[in-house]
């Protein structure tokens, strides 16, 4: 199993999401996340004064899928958040050891 | 489901405990004394309301004559065939015992309170109710207190009732625990309390709780989310939001009563020398509206149906001063208004719209004095539109009060944002009303801005304010939902705002009510995160717009410049509804501004605002202002003649403010946000323009242009207004010898103004 992490424009969530339903993925869990890459963040004029704005609101979305599924459920991700301008985001797959449901206490791909 | 089932369900009870008695008495040896024994019920129990889940607090109360084997073998036959059928909370103590428990453990002392015989020796029961209420009584000085704190540890774990999504029906603020309260407060003789206000609320809630005990099979009072449709349904309601709203106007009604007494007592006893002259000490503040019990009043002789204002200005004055309204005058207004009588004119006379924006300007102090108005039913006089939305329930994890109390709370937040926006007053009424269209399956937003348009109407705004309202309400979700859901590098998406918002000053209102309105809803609506974003977008849009937020100097007509060449002195007066307009053309010279504005202080004349600017050898001012009630009859000629003195000499006008300021009674304050100073180079005007943004207090004006003048600087121009309690003054200055000034001079000046407002 894996863990799909991804940071993404918060504009571009709900399109994540949607592409995500139609490629049968149900469930994930989306945070408010902030911080910078490349695009380092970017400085400010408010009242006369400069400041800069170092880190920049994302969101960050986690995704758990079977090892079969990773590559394409990234694809679809990656299609959907995808501007072409600087800081799009990025997504990292992660290896899981073990996933459990706690209502039931199914293990590994049922659980997911 | 009601008082009938649960006093059935106690009398049984009480049948099957005597014959467990009878029993159990029957059971010990002979020779022991079958008097001097009996069994009684206390708390819930002792006054006969039994949910099906609630526990039998029952007391075994003896005379010391049974051994103590003998005891707890009675105890044991008593207590063993209810072991697996009834959740009994038992004690078994003697007369003396039972008194000493009582003085260690308030919780005990308030359950027997409502002591009752279910069966043996009457006396024996009857004189320990008589040594708890006599003892509860004697001691309250002390046991109010530790009434109080309990509560409030209480209230703290359990939060408020009428807004949880999934409250507990008796440990929540305005639950049934807090009904005892009451009861045990009345009890002990301090206060006395109008138990009879809140007889719904206790039977809606009671009932509310025995449903919920027969839906769930279960003895838990914390009604959630999934079972209030099965309690909605078995109470016979039309759906879970109308029971939700049931139980909020409940717990609202108990809450109000408790705080109502809570501050009864605090101030009993606190006029100093009125309690051993018997009569409260009562503070006048002017406009029939006096300070007594730390309480604001309507004073008896005041004419409500001639005065319809009134109420409102009470109103304002108490969230003003952080004080509460009295609960006499609710009542006396309520009556009256619910007769038909102190009825407003259509559109509101200025005074009370002013009244308005400061009741809705006072922060948290508002949130008290409002209830009291809900409470009382006097906002649905004012503002019939209210009840729509009152205690309506909005059942969902983003929200957690009902809609009402979330207006109310985005108002208080947005009044610590009132230096951020040039017209405070639209910011706290589209707070106060952001939310007016819910309660229908339509789109609230459209609604609210179809609703307002009368609403502010009837306040007495004029059409442009109107129409920015509008924009408030209709777009109050716009900033965040764009800022969250939209491409902001992508011109469109500002190109959206843009085509909605027409001007600076309606974005930094909407901003504003969207960071309120925000942090009303709580942490899973808005977070440092999302209010980033907004800003974001908000930067971004102000950037693309163009013009300013500053005041624009005044024009003069061709008459007010040929009277200003002249260079002489020309006051005219002309009388309004509830204000004067003057008009004053004056020759120029420093401290000009300060000068008049204390003359018109002196006068007891309240500036709203003023439009002043320098021609030629004059001043050119254009003041509007209200007298205060004890305001003497002003005249052009009186006016003429002073600011002539003024002129000549402006020394004992500052010296007679200041002993006018000793002479203010000492009243109470609230916080409010800190003043701004702001000061930016006009290049059109060649003046440096300065912006104060101020809580109103007395003398303000007058002080400022002290302040100003002492950097040796000449005022051109002056536009001052004054909204509710706030006030926005700018400034255009210039150096003496013409010029604005240098940015060191600039810093000194706002130095200077930011020292005089601290």
């Amino acid at each position: 199993m894996k863990l799909i992490t991804a940071i993404l424009k918060p504009f571009k969530l709900d399109d994540v999401k949607s592409a995500l339903q139609e490629h049968g993925v149900n469930g994930m869990t989306v945070s408010e996340a902030s911080g910078f890459g490349r695009q380092r963040g970017h400085t400010e004029v408010y009242r006369g004064a400069e400041y800069t704005v170092d880190l920049v609101p994302k969101v960050r979305l986690e995704v758990l899928v079977d090892d079969n599924e990773a590559s394409s459920v990234v694809d679809v991700i990656v299609k959907a958040a995808s501007t072409g301008s600087i800081g799009d985001g990025k997504v990292w797959t992660t290896p899981v050891d073990q996933v459990i449901r706690v209502r039931t206490g199914e293990r590994g791909v049922d659980a997911i | 489901m009601g008082t009938r089932e649960r006093r059935n369900r106690s009398n049984e009870s009480d049948r099957f405990l005597a014959s467990l008695f009878n029993k159990s008495l029957a059971a010990l040896p002979p020779k022991a004394a079958h008097s001097g024994i009996a069994l009684a019920a206390v708390g819930g129990y002792g006054r006969a309301e039994l949910s099906p889940g609630s526990d039998l607090d029952i007391l075994i109360l003896h005379n010391d004559s049974l051994s103590e084997s003998e005891l707890s073998e009675f105890a044991n036959a008593l207590l063993y065939p209810m072991w697996d059928t009834k959740r009994v909370d038992h004690s078994v103590r003697t007369r003396t015992q039972t008194r000493d428990a009582a003085h260690d453990d308030l919780k005990v002392a308030l359950g027997l309170l409502d002591i009752r015989l279910v069966c043996g020796d009457a006396d024996l029961v009857a004189a320990v109710q008589h040594d708890s209420i006599d003892s509860w009584r004697k001691e309250s000085r002390k046991r109010l207190p530790q009434l109080r704190l309990s509560l409030e540890e209480r209230h703290e774990r359990a939060g408020e009732l009428a807004y949880l999504l999934e409250p507990d029906l008796k440990e929540a603020r305005g639950g049934l625990r807090d009904i005892n309260a009451l009861r045990a407060i009345k009890m002990s003789g301090a206060v006395d309390i109008a138990l009879e206000r809140i007889s719904w609320a206790e039977s809606t809630l009671a009932s509310v709780r025995e449903s919920l005990h027969e839906v769930t099979k279960k003895n838990r009072d914390r009604l959630l989310f999934q079972e209030q449709d099965l309690v909605a349904q078995h109470l016979e309601y039309g759906d879970a939001d109308l029971l939700m709203s049931d139980v909020a106007r409940a717990a609202r009604s108990v809450d109000y009563l408790l705080n109502s007494t809570w501050h009864r007592l605090d101030s009993k006893g606190k006029d100093g020398l009125g309690r051993i002259l018997r009569k409260p000490r009562t503070t006048p503040l002017g406009g029939g509206i006096s300070v007594t019990h730390q309480e604001v009043v309507i004073d008896e002789l005041e004419d409500l149906n001639a005065d319809p204002v009134v109420g409102l200005r009470a109103a304002a004055k108490a969230a003003q001063l952080g004080l509460p309204l009295s609960l006499d005058t609710c009542a006396r207004l309520s009556a009256i208004l619910k007769e038909g009588g102190a009825q407003l004119s259509n559109p509101w006379p200025r005074e009370a719209r002013e009244n308005l924006v400061s009741l809705i300007g006072a922060g948290s102090a508002m949130v008290d004095v409002f209830e009291a108005l809900d409470q009382e039913e006097i906002i649905f006089s004012w503002i019939p539109e209210w009840n729509s939305v009152r205690s309506l329930p909005q059942r969902n994890v983003l929200h957690r009060h009902t809609v009402d109390r979330h207006m109310v709370e985005t108002a208080v937040k947005a009044a610590a944002l009132t230096r951020n926006v040039h017209r405070p007053d639209l910011l706290l009424v589209g707070a106060l009303f952001h939310d007016i269209g819910k309660g229908t399956q339509e789109d609230h937003s459209e609604r609210g801005a179809r609703l307002i348009e009368p609403l502010a109407k009837r306040f007495g705004f004029p059409q442009e304010d109107i129409e920015t309202l509008k924009i408030l309400v209709l777009h109050h979700l716009l900033l965040s939902a764009t800022a969250t859901r939209r491409d902001l590098d992508d011109p469109a998406t500002i190109a959206s705002i843009l085509a909605v918002i027409p001007d600076l000053e309606t974005l930094e209102l909407l901003h504003a009510l969207s960071i309120a309105d925000g942090e009303a809803t709580g942490r899973a609506a808005w977070s440092p995160w999302k209010a980033s974003l907004v800003s974001e977008l908000v930067s971004r849009v102000r950037n693309a717009m163009s013009g300013s937020t500053i005041a624009l100097q005044p024009d003069i007509s061709d008459e007010q410049r040929e009277v200003a060449q002249a260079g002489i002195l020309r006051v005219t007066l002309e009388e309004r509804d509830s204000d004067y307009s003057i008009e004053i053309i004056s020759p120029d010279k420093p401290g000009l501004l300060s000068i008049v504005a204390g003359v018109l202080n002196l006068a007891r004349l309240d500036v709203r605002s003023a439009r002043t600017k320098s021609h030629g050898p004059s001043a050119v001012m254009k003041w509007i202002v209200t007298p205060d009630p004890h305001a003497p009859t002003i005249t052009a000629e009186k006016l003429h003649r002073d600011i002539e003195a003024g002129l000549k000499d402006s020394k004992g006008i500052e010296e007679r403010i200041n002993n006018r300021a000793l002479a203010y009674a000492q009243l109470p304050t609230i916080p409010v946000p800190a003043p701004i100073v702001e000061s930016i180079r006009d290049a059109a005007t060649d003046a440096t323009v300065f912006e104060v943004r101020s809580h109103d207090r007395p003398a303000l004006l007058f002080r400022i242009g002290v302040a100003v003048t002492q950097s040796q600087v000449d005022i051109r121009s002056a536009i001052v207004t004054t909204l509710g309690a706030e006030v926005i003054d700018t400034l255009y200055v210039t150096e003496i010898s013409g010029g604005a000034l240098s940015d060191e001079r600039a810093r000194e000046v706002r130095e200077r103004l930011a020292a005089m407002l601290k």
